[in-house]
C-alpha cells in the first residue's frame, strides 16, 4: 500500500523538483561564459578539443567557426546542475573539435554566446601547430565533419570520427568509431564493431577499457570509443564504413504487452522513448531483451598519390621520422660480422618502414636485416622500429657508410632522406688474394641486394660450364618413393607374408587348444569313474563296464589315442603289463562284454566283495 | 590384338629412350655452337616430358641460363639436379657460383637438418620398410605363444620403434625447408609483402635464386617462409618449385 503510494507520488514529486531547480537556475547568479582548449600546442592533423562552458542555462553558440588553417565543429553538448547552499546552478558545455590543416599560431576569436537575454563573449584563444608530430595523445571526437549521424531520439548509436578528410597513399588516419548506449538501458555488446573499407589498409581496432558517460543532446550516454588507424592504398575518394555492431539491450515491453503510463516528461506525448517510465525506474516493470543493429553513416576520405621523384631509398613509408645509427662491435677482423642497429622512431605507417640502405655497399658483405618494432600508442603509429643489418667488411675499413632512410612528410609534403653520420671502425686482415666472382659482381650489383650466405667459390664462370654428355638411362623423378603406386604395391608381398603367418598361428593354436580340451576331458572322465567304482551298490555290469573304461582312458591318455579305439590287447601292451596284469585286463574286458551282450546275468552273485576290491586296486594301480 | 599392343609397347619402350638421347644431344650441339636461347628450349622442352628428366639434363640447363645470365633459373635447375642426384659435384660447384653471382638468399638451415639430412628421403623410406616388416614378421611369430620370447618380443618391438624414428625423419626433411615445397625466385628480383597485394608492406626483397619454403598458397600469391626467417607473400608467377 505505502509503495503504491509512492510510486502515485513520484511523478509529482519528480516534476516539482525539476519545476524548483528551473525556477532557482532561473534566478541564480549572473551567466558567465569561458572557452578552453584541451591542448594548447598540437601538430598538423591532430585534433584537439575546444570547450565553451556556460553557467547560468543554456545558451546559443555557434555551430562552426571560421578561421583560417583550422577546421572547428561542434561535437557534442553536456549539461549539469550543482548545488551549493541551496543555491542550485546550471552549466552547460559545449564541445568542439579543432582539427589544424597547416602549421603556424592561430587565434580563435571570441565568440558570442547569448545566455537568456544577453550577450556574452569568450575569451580570445591561441593554438600553436607545429609541422612535426606531437607525443599528445589523439584527441577523440570528429574531425573535418560529422561522419556519423547522431540520432537523438535512439537509445543507441554508432559514429565513426575520421581525423583527416585528405590524407596521402599511405599517411596514417587515425579513426575512432564511437558507440553510444543510452546509460539508463543496460547494453551489452554481442558483435562488432566491423568497419567495411576498401582502398585503405587498417590497423586492428582497439577495444576500450571501460565505457565512458557522455551527455549527447541532454541524454546521458554510455559511450564506447573504439581507436585504429587506416592508410589509403590507392589514390581516389573512398568511403569507409559504415560500421555495424549489434548489441543486446534490455528495453521497454511493446506496447501491446504491457500498458504504458505516461511519463511526466513527455508533456506533449511525442512517444519519445527516453520518457518511458522504464528508464526512471527500471524495477517498476519488466524489460526484455532485445538485439539491436548499430549502422552508422559512412566517412570519405581523399586520397592524394604522392609526389613523383621520390629518392631511391624510399620505401613508401609517410610521417614524420627520425634515425639513429650504432654499430658493435667497432673492432673487427676482415670477415667478421658487425652488427648495425637502425632505429627509426617518429610517427607514421611503420608496416612500410624497411631497413636503411646502404648505398655504398663496396667492400661489404650485408645479410638480411631482422627489425622489432615497439609502439608508443595503441593503434602502433607512434614508436620507434628497430633494425639489426649484420655488415661484414671484405677488406681494410676505417669507417661503416652512412646508412640512407627516406620517407614523405605530409605536412611539409616533402620527401625527406635521412642520413647517418660515418661510425668509425677498425678493421684488420687483408683482403682474399683472389677476388672471387661474387665479389666482383657485388661491387657493381645494386646495394641492396643481400648476398648468399654460401662460401665463396673461386671457379671462374667460363671454366666450370662445360656439359654433360651422357644421359642415364632411367628416367629421374622428383616423386619420392613412398608416393609411387609401385612403392604400395611392393607392400602387398610382405603384407601376404604377415597374414599367412598370422593364419597359421591362429590354426596351430586352435589344434592346441582342441588337443589340451581333450585330455583334460579324459582326465575327469578318469576321476569319475575312481569315483564310481568305489561305490558297492553298482551293478556288475556296470561296474567291469567302468573298470574296462577306466583302462582305456589311462592307455589313450598314455599313447594319445582315442579310448573307444582301445581294446585288452592294445591296453596291456601300451601300459607295459606283465603276463599276470594281461590275463587280468583280457579278463575285465571279457567280463564286460559278457555282461553287457549276454544278458545271462544281472545278479549282484557273479561279482563277490573281494574280488570287486582286487579289482579296484588293479585298476588304481594302472590308473597311477 | 593382344600381339598388337605387346608390339606398340615395345615399339615405345625403345624409342622414347632414343628421342630423348637425340633431343639431348641436339640441345648439347645447340649448346656447343653458342646458340643458348634455342638449348635453353630444347632443354626445356625435353624437362617438361618426364621420361626426359635427368640430373645430366637439368644441370645442362642451368649451365645454359647462367650463360644467359638468367641466375634465377639456372639456380632453380641446378636445384633440381641436386634434387635427382644430391651428391652431384659439378651442379653443387656451379650452385655455389650462381648464388654467389646472383647474391641468391638461401634459407638458414637449422640444427634438424644436419641431423635428418644424413641419408635421402627414400633410403629412409626403404629402411622403414624393411625394418617394419621385420618388425610385423616378429611379432606375427611370436603372437599369442606362452611362454613369450622377450628377446624376439624386443626385437620386435625395437625394429617398429626404428620405423617410427625413420618416418619421422622422412616427414622433417619433406616438411623441411629443402622438403617438397622448396621453390626458387626464377623470375628475377622480387619482393615478398605483408599482404596479397603489390602495394601491400615489403618483408624482403628476394634476389633471383632465393629460396622459399611455400606454406600456402591463395589465388596468385603463395605465403612463404622467408631466408630472413620471416613470412611473406609472393607472386607464383615470379617462383618455381624445385620439384616438378
Amino acid at each position: 500500500m505505502f509503495r503504491a503510494g509512492l510510486t502515485v507520488l513520484k511523478a509529482p514529486l519528480v516534476t516539482l523538483f525539476a519545476a524548483i531547480a528551473l525556477a532557482q537556475s532561473a534566478t541564480a547568479a549572473t551567466p558567465s561564459v569561458t572557452a578552453v582548449l584541451s591542448n594548447s600546442s598540437v601538430a598538423v592533423g591532430q585534433a584537439v578539443e575546444m570547450q565553451i562552458r556556460v553557467s547560468g542555462g543554456g545558451a546559443t553558440v555557434p555551430r562552426d567557426i571560421a578561421v583560417d588553417g583550422l577546421e572547428i565543429h561542434q561535437t557534442g553538448t553536456s549539461s549539469q546542475i550543482e548545488m551549493q547552499n541551496f543555491d542550485i546552478s546550471q552549466k552547460v558545455t559545449y564541445s568542439y573539435t579543432i582539427l589544424p590543416l597547416k602549421s603556424g599560431t592561430f587565434r580563435i576569436p571570441p565568440q558570442t554566446v547569448k545566455v537568456g537575454g544577453s550577450s556574452l563573449r569568450t575569451p580570445e584563444l591561441e593554438l600553436t601547430v607545429t609541422a612535426g608530430s606531437s607525443s599528445g595523445s589523439m584527441n577523440s571526437g570528429h574531425g573535418n565533419a560529422p561522419t556519423g549521424q547522431r540520432q537523438n531520439a535512439k537509445l543507441a548509436f554508432a559514429e565513426i570520427l575520421v581525423t583527416k578528410p585528405t590524407a596521402y597513399v599511405g599517411e596514417i588516419v587515425p579513426v575512432e568509431v564511437r558507440l553510444a548506449f543510452y546509460s539508463h538501458a543496460r547494453a551489452r555488446l554481442v558483435e562488432g564493431p566491423e568497419i567495411p573499407s576498401q582502398g585503405f589498409t587498417m590497423q586492428k581496432l582497439q577495444a576500450p577499457d571501460q565505457p565512458r558517460m557522455e551527455t549527447i543532446s541532454g541524454n546521458p550516454y554510455q559511450v564506447l570509443t573504439f581507436k585504429t588507424a587506416i592508410a589509403g592504398a590507392r589514390p581516389g575518394k573512398f568511403e569507409i564504413g559504415p560500421v555495424q555492431a549489434g548489441a543486446i539491450m534490455i528495453v521497454p515491453r511493446q506496447p501491446g504487452s504491457r500498458p504504458r503510463s505516461s511519463s511526466p516528461f513527455d508533456l506533449f506525448n511525442l512517444d519519445d522513448p527516453f520518457s518511458d517510465p522504464f528508464f526512471t525506474d527500471p524495477y517498476s516493470a519488466l524489460g526484455q531483451q532485445e538485439k539491436i543493429t548499430l549502422k552508422s553513416e559512412p566517412a570519405s576520405v581523399e586520397v592524394k598519390p604522392l609526389p613523383p621523384n621520390a629518392p631511391p631509398s624510399f620505401a613508401g613509408a609517410v610521417g614524420n621520422f627520425s634515425l639513429h645509427v650504432d654499430a658493435n662491435p667497432k673492432s673487427v677482423q676482415v670477415g667478421d660480422p658487425i652488427t648495425v642497429t637502425a632505429t627509426i622512431s617518429g610517427r607514421g605507417n611503420f608496416d612500410r618502414v624497411t631497413a636503411p640502405a646502404l648505398p655504398d655497399a663496396k667492400g661489404w658483405h650485408s645479410y638480411p636485416p631482422s627489425s622489432k618494432f615497439k609502439q608508443d600508442d595503441d593503434i602502433g603509429i607512434s614508436g620507434s622500429k628497430s633494425f639489426d643489418v649484420v655488415l661484414s667488411p671484405n677488406e681494410r675499413k676505417d669507417s661503416i657508410p652512412p646508412l640512407e632512410f627516406s620517407y614523405f612528410d605530409p605536412v611539409s609534403e616533402k620527401y625527406v632522406s635521412l642520413k647517418s653520420s660515418a661510425i668509425p671502425i677498425h678493421v684488420e686482415g687483408e683482403a682474399p688474394a683472389a677476388a672471387s666472382p661474387a665479389a666482383s659482381v657485388q661491387s657493381s650489383a645494386a646495394p641492396a641486394a643481400a648476398p648468399s650466405a654460401t662460401p665463396q667459390v673461386s671457379a671462374k664462370p667460363g671454366e666450370i660450364l662445360s656439359q654433360l654428355d651422357e644421359r642415364p638411362l632411367g628416367a629421374g623423378s622428383f616423386t619420392p618413393l613412398f608416393l609411387t603406386k609401385n612403392f604400395w604395391l611392393a607392400q602387398l608381398v610382405p603384407l601376404f607374408v604377415v597374414i599367412g603367418l598370422l593364419i597359421w598361428r591362429r590354426q596351430t593354436a586352435r589344434r592346441r587348444n582342441a588337443s589340451a580340451v581333450r585330455i583334460a576331458a579324459l582326465h575327469r572322465e578318469a576321476d569319475d569313474l575312481r569315483r564310481k567304482l568305489r561305490r558297492d551298490d553298482s551293478r556288475p555290469a556296470d561296474f567291469f563296464a567302468d573298470a574296462s573304461r577306466a583302462i582305456q582312458i589311462k592307455t589313450a591318455l598314455m599313447s594319445n589315442t582315442d579310448p573307444e579305439r582301445i581294446d585288452a590287447a592294445a591296453a596291456a601292451k601300451v601300459l607295459r603289463a606283465d603276463q599276470n596284469a594281461d590275463e587280468r585286463i583280457r579278463r575285465i574286458f571279457d567280463r564286460r562284454d559278457e555282461l553287457r551282450y549276454s544278458g545271462s546275468s544281472n545278479g549282484f552273485d557273479l561279482l563277490g566283495p573281494d574280488e570287486r576290491e582286487q579289482l579296484i586296486q588293479f585298476v588304481e594301480e594302472l590308473a597311477r | 590384338m593382344t600381339r598388337f599392343i605387346f608390339a606398340a609397347a615395345l615399339v615405345a619402350f625403345f624409342t622414347v629412350p632414343a628421342h630423348a638421347d637425340d633431343a639431348f644431344a641436339a640441345a648439347n650441339q645447340q649448346y656447343v655452337t653458342g646458340d643458348f636461347a634455342k638449348a635453353a628450349e630444347t632443354y626445356e622442352e625435353l624437362a617438361k616430358w618426364g621420361p626426359g628428366r635427368s640430373a645430366p639434363l637439368f644441370y645442362n640447363l642451368g649451365n645454359t641460363y647462367f650463360h644467359l645470365h638468367d641466375f634465377g633459373r639456372a639456380i632453380l635447375n641446378y636445384e633440381r639436379a641436386l634434387s635427382l642426384e644430391p651428391n652431384h659435384p659439378e651442379a653443387q660447384t656451379n650452385l655455389s657460383v650462381a648464388r654467389d653471382e646472383a647474391h641468391a638468399l638461401e634459407l638458414a638451415p637449422t640444427w634438424r637438418d644436419s641431423f635428418v639430412h644424413f641419408a635421402r628421403p627414400n633410403q629412409y623410406a626403404i629402411g622403414a620398410c624393411v625394418l617394419f616388416w621385420i618388425g610385423a614378421i616378429l611379432l606375427a611369430i611370436i603372437g599369442g605363444r606362452r611362454p613369450r620370447r622377450p628377446l624376439l618380443t624386443f626385437l620386435g618391438l625395437l625394429c617398429l620403434g626404428a620405423t617410427a624414428l625413420l618416418v619421422f625423419l622422412v616427414y622433417a626433411i619433406e616438411n623441411g625447408p629443402r622438403g617438397a615445397r622448396l621453390a626458387i625466385v626464377s623470375r628475377g628480383e622480387t619482393e615478398a609483402r605483408l599482404a596479397t597485394a603489390d602495394t601491400a608492406a615489403n618483408v624482403l626483397t628476394l634476389p633471383p635464386g632465393s629460396e622459399l619454403k611455400i606454406e600456402e598458397q591463395r589465388g596468385e600469391w603463395a605465403y612463404a617462409f622467408l631466408p630472413n626467417g620471416m613470412h611473406g607473400w609472393v607472386p607464383l608467377r615470379t617462383i618455381d618449385f624445385v620439384r616438378l
